[in-house]
């Protein structure tokens, strides 16, 4: 499946996880490592050529926010485990929307544990389409501690949204942490304007989280949800 | 002024008609034709009003139909429901520019929604710019053009563009009263025609203006705004209220819900280069720093004063804004504790107690010259002398308080030489880290 297609087929929604990662990978991000299953079977086997431990995720179109369906299993380390995930997907998703068309699951690979951020983009009614930058966890949901700025951005605004949040001693090694790649989040960044300046279809993006490293970083969550075509959400 | 944004009929006409003039002193279309009256504009003033045979000595004209020639300005006080055939029979007329001070258009409801869209289709079928609806009116001191109120004549570098007419008018007033005034004033209104945007470019392009200073509740347009914001060459302050706004968005993505107008806004003007204000008082100081004072060199910072306690709230305010309170340079140290009283602390900020005097900040500052990139002066008592301390050509940034009578003569001079003066340590060290940030280049000499 193609980025291309994905894009073309389902106008005014969301698009599917994979998708949705295909398209972010096309722009030059790195994403996590991932195949698409659609039994218990196929899950553990693609959990084998992965290597374990893995996370498994339901992929349904009109379930947009997985955890709350139960989704998302995280950190299974054995074949039993990753069927047991599977079934317990099925249930979860069809107790939260009986009439919900399932397209599978999708199986990562776990991160290794890094700082978790947040790069997403909207567009704005007044300015259009706006990049913006944030700590994942309490800093987003609690302190709102995020940056924003409208596509184009050049290098010099990635940095300075990078910098600007109030989290950003968190990225340079508090508590004897090693720095993060504060380059690499810059050109993720830039990466992620170019993509919305070249896709006038794309309403929205979260990246939810982004896991940076030491050197690198890896999407590990990616939503897309596109326009009507003419460019209404 | 050029007039490559057809604004000069606007800002300097040679005529002006004002429509809606009236006998009644206690009404905005007396007092507004008493105000450009008395502020001293050059040309013909021609009242229009059916009833009247003249207001304040000036012949008055039963229509704009029957003035002799064409005025280049309407100034218009009419009801809302006569404004559209005013427009006309003024396009007819061949006016330039019209400056609708009425109400009654898109801030009451539908019908006065439709009234505005038709007076904009006149004005633009008669290629006539025009101020308003609903808006306080067009100051231009340079021109002796006060189409407006109240009425306020002193000249000076802080254009003032305003969605608020009480806002605008404040500014000019505080700007009035220090002594400094403002090179041209803009209350908006309803924006029907022309915007911050129009407005950014004119007196960017305008000789007087050196700094700009803009109330927006919203951009009219956004992709004109950010143009015009970074075509602009001179520092534009924004005051735009809605930081607490909750206008969040119940949406899926999670990226759009943490949107919020404000957000995006914030953004957009940290990119643009745009210096934002958090209150009017800031509106006022930022755009009176701009003007008036060029950036320094960079942000390391002497603060010289007469008061412990306000060099300890300047240098306190002055880290929180990144500014450098750096320790003296060990030269000028030993110079400064060669020549100052054995019982002074030779430190930053420098505090030279009670027994300050203009010679004594004369001396500090000239043995300070070029070890700091910029002093904040702090005049903590009745200092006589202090505007003589200051030189224009050194970046310094003068806070005077305390100080009763003498305060306010030495502040008069300092402003009649154009250095301005802020009341309180923290407020002039925001204003500088804004100079700092935004500010203007210091003009290189010629050779």
């Amino acid at each position: 499946m193609t980025a291309e297609i994905g894009l073309a087929k389902h106008p005014g929604r969301h698009l599917l996880e994979p998708e949705a990662l295909a398209i972010v990978k096309e722009a030059g991000l790195t994403v996590i490592e991932h195949r698409t299953a659609t039994s218990a079977e196929g899950a553990i086997a693609a959990a084998g050529q992965l290597g374990y431990p893995v996370a498994v995720k339901l992929v349904c179109r009109e379930i947009v926010h997985k955890s709350e369906a139960d989704g998302v299993q995280l950190d299974l380390r054995d074949a039993a485990a990753v069927g047991a995930a599977y079934r317990r997907i099925m249930e979860g998703a069809a107790r939260h929307r009986p009439d919900a068309r399932i397209d599978g699951v999708l199986v990562c690979r776990m991160a290794r544990p890094g700082v978790e951020v947040i790069l997403g983009l909207t567009r704005d009614p007044q300015f259009g389409p706006a990049l913006m930058f944030g700590l994942g966890g309490i800093f987003v949901e609690l302190y709102r501690d995020v940056s924003f700025r409208l596509v184009p951005i050049s290098e010099h605004d990635a940095r300075e949204m990078i910098h600007e949040i109030k989290g950003f001693p968190v990225l340079t090694g508090a508590r004897g942490k090693p720095p993060r790649d504060l380059d690499t989040l810059t050109r993720s960044l830039l990466l992620l304007s170019a993509l919305a300046a070249s896709r006038p279809q794309i309403d929205a993006v979260d990246l939810n989280p982004v896991i940076l490293y030491d050197h690198g970083c890896v999407v590990v969550d990616a939503k897309v949800f596109l326009t009507d075509g003419e460019g209404r959400p | 002024m050029t007039d490559s944004d057809n604004l000069s009929a606007i800002f300097t006409p040679k005529s002006v008609a004002v429509i809606g003039a009236s006998t009644s002193p206690e009404k905005l279309g007396f007092q507004i034709l008493k105000n450009i009256r008395d502020a001293g504009f050059k040309g013909p003033i021609y009242p229009v009003n059916p009833k009247a045979r003249a207001i304040l000595d000036l012949p008055c004209y039963p229509s704009i139909g029957a003035v002799e020639g064409a005025p280049e300005l309407a100034v218009i006080i009419v009801p809302a429901t006569a404004v559209p055939a005013t427009l006309a029979d003024c396009g007819a007329k061949g006016v330039k520019g019209a400056i609708v001070i009425s109400g009654g258009f898109s801030e009451s409801g539908p019908e006065g929604e439709a009234l505005q869209r038709q007076a904009l289709e006149v004005a633009r079928t008669h290629k006539m710019r025009m101020v308003g609806p609903n808006c306080q009116g067009v100051n231009n001191p340079y021109h002796g053009l006060c189409a407006s109120w109240p009425l306020i004549t002193m000249r000076g570098a802080i254009a003032v563009v305003s969605q608020s007419g009480t806002v605008a008018a404040a500014l000019m007033d505080w700007a009035a009263q220090e002594g400094i005034g403002v090179s041209g004033l803009v209350s908006m209104g309803n924006r029907a025609d022309v915007d911050e945007a129009d407005l950014i470019e004119h007196f960017d392009g305008d000789p007087q203006t050196r700094a700009i200073a803009l109330y927006i509740e919203g951009v009219k347009n956004g992709p004109r705004f950010l143009t015009a914001a970074r075509r602009a060459r001179k520092p534009i302050v924004v005051l735009k209220p809605g930081r607490t706004e909750k206008g969040r968005q119940a949406a899926e993505s999670h990226t759009k819900s943490l949107a919020g107008r404000d957000e995006v806004y914030q953004g957009a003007f940290r990119q643009f280069g745009i210096c934002r204000a958090e209150t009017l008082h800031e509106l006022y100081d930022f755009s009176k720093a701009l003007a008036y004072l060029r950036r320094p060199p960079g942000r390391r910072l002497l603060i010289v004063t007469s008061s412990g306690g306000c060099g300890v709230l300047a240098a306190d305010v002055a880290a929180g804004e990144g500014l450098d309170v750096a320790p003296l340079p060990e030269a000028v140290a030993s110079q400064l504790r060669a020549s100052l009283p054995r019982h002074f602390v030779v430190n930053n900020p420098l505090d030279l107690t009670g027994d300050a005097n203009s010679r004594l900040y004369k001396d500090v500052l000239a043995a300070a010259k070029g070890a700091f990139d910029v002093a904040a002066v702090i005049f903590g008592d009745p200092i006589v002398g202090a505007s003589e301390v200051i030189e224009r050509d050194r970046p310094e940034l003068v806070i005077y308080l305390g100080g009763a009578d003498v305060e306010r003569e030495e502040g008069r001079l300092l402003h009649a030489r154009g250095v301005p003066v802020f009341p309180t340590p923290e407020r002039g060290m925001r204003a500088l880290a804004q100079l700092v940030r935004f500010g203007r280049p210091v003009e290189k000499a010629r050779p």
